[in-house]
């Protein structure tokens, strides 16, 4: 029925079901905000609701891709509004942003590095390898990135998702079992490891804890995006 | 309403500026550049943070739901699910805590901040005072 009403009419079909993704993401944003739960992430939920959703109504992805376009195209601009964290987060680092860049480089480097190998050995897919090694970055950006790089974007977005509920339900208490207890080294730790979902648990413990977090999560950003476009190719061509 | 509208139109500029970057310069995606070029000209005090600052919280709030779509491609890789599912589970698992662990060693090891920057100034004036008192 939904199939052909998106062949008949393409306008009113693409606002109706862009006004669900909508409705739903809100539904589920307001679930956490009332209850408070980690793994009630509004994106989680709202693809929940919407793949049943769309098998039920025999949508295919190519359809409902084609009909939120709209909220593709704003992610652009969504991305450029994280400039001001950016911003905000320059007058807290000045004093010490050289020894936080290397650290983050190493970490980044380490870890798109390991992921890319392990997914290659284990799964055997180029695209899938990128998807993975990208995972640790906030999603927008984790997304963008991916699809320059020609990995599969869809799976990023899961990718990142899982890694933030590790990192903020486990996190915490592993840096705790490691000896690592300052809120400098456990804020970075975790900003950098499971970015949004990630301080949004943080900044429960302190708020000394969800701002080395978020400063992590921007500028973890940042250098992933200048160090991935040149150190992926690489890898790529290690395994051809 | 004044301030929503300058809001957009300095994301605009950037974007625009940014689309302009990865024209010219490649390597880094347009809306990344965008960004950077955002954060530059709030600080060198081109555009007002002060007016930007509620609806870009706004913008931030609710871009998640720009994500759905791209998650929704989920959709046609439940058969790479059912077959690699534990071996994704395990790779972002594992490299999840290798990130932890490196960052967290490394930034308790060797970052100093202004607090503990404080704690080793404040130590070297007492050690200061007491060799001063011997």
């Amino acid at each position: 029925m939904l199939t052909t009403f998106i062949a008949n009419s393409p306008i009113l079909a693409s606002i109706f079901i862009t006004l669900i993704t909508i409705a739903t993401y809100q539904l589920a944003a307001r679930c956490q905000q009332k209850w408070q739960y980690i793994w009630l992430n509004p994106m989680l939920i709202s693809i929940s609701i919407l793949v049943p959703f769309l098998l039920l109504t025999e949508i295919n992805y190519q359809q409902y891709s084609d009909n939120t376009q709209i909220l593709n195209l704003l992610l652009e601009p969504a991305i450029v509004a994280l400039g001001l964290p950016l911003y905000q987060q320059f007058k807290q680092i000045r004093f010490y942003w050289r020894e936080m860049t290397a650290i983050l480089v190493l970490g980044i480097t380490v870890v798109i590095v390991v992921s890319f190998i392990l997914a290659m050995w284990m799964i055997k897919a180029p695209e899938i390898a990128v998807a993975l090694s990208l995972k640790s970055v906030t999603t927008p950006i984790g997304i963008t990135l991916t699809e320059q790089l020609f990995g599969d974007s869809s799976i990023t977005a899961f990718a990142i998702l899982i890694a933030g509920l590790f990192g903020a339900l486990l996190g915490p208490q592993w840096l705790s079992f490691i000896g690592i207890n300052s809120a400098k080294a456990q804020g970075l730790a975790i900003g950098s490891a499971s970015h949004v979902i990630g301080t949004a648990v943080l900044v429960r413990k302190s708020a000394e804890h969800g701002a080395y977090s978020s400063v992590a999560l921007i500028l973890s950003a940042v250098l992933t995006a200048l160090i991935s476009p040149w150190l992926i190719p690489l890898l790529q061509q290690l395994f051809n | 309403m004044n301030n929503v509208l300058y809001t957009i139109f300095v994301i605009s500029i950037s974007l625009l500026l940014g689309k302009l970057a990865n024209y010219l310069l490649a390597a880094l995606p347009a809306s990344l550049y965008g960004m950077i070029i955002y954060a530059l000209f709030l600080q060198l005090n081109w555009f007002s943070a002060q007016k930007v600052t509620k609806t870009n919280q706004w913008f931030i709030k609710h871009m998640g739901v720009c994500l759905v779509p791209a998650g929704m491609g989920i959709i046609n890789h439940f058969d790479l699910i059912q077959q690699h599912g534990l071996a994704l589970v395990i790779i972002i698992f594992s490299s999840t805590f290798i990130l932890l662990t490196i960052i967290g060693y490394l930034s308790e090891r060797f970052l100093i901040t202004p607090d503990n920057h404080k704690t080793i100034t404040n130590n070297i004036a007492q050690n200061n005072t007491k060799t001063g008192s011997k």
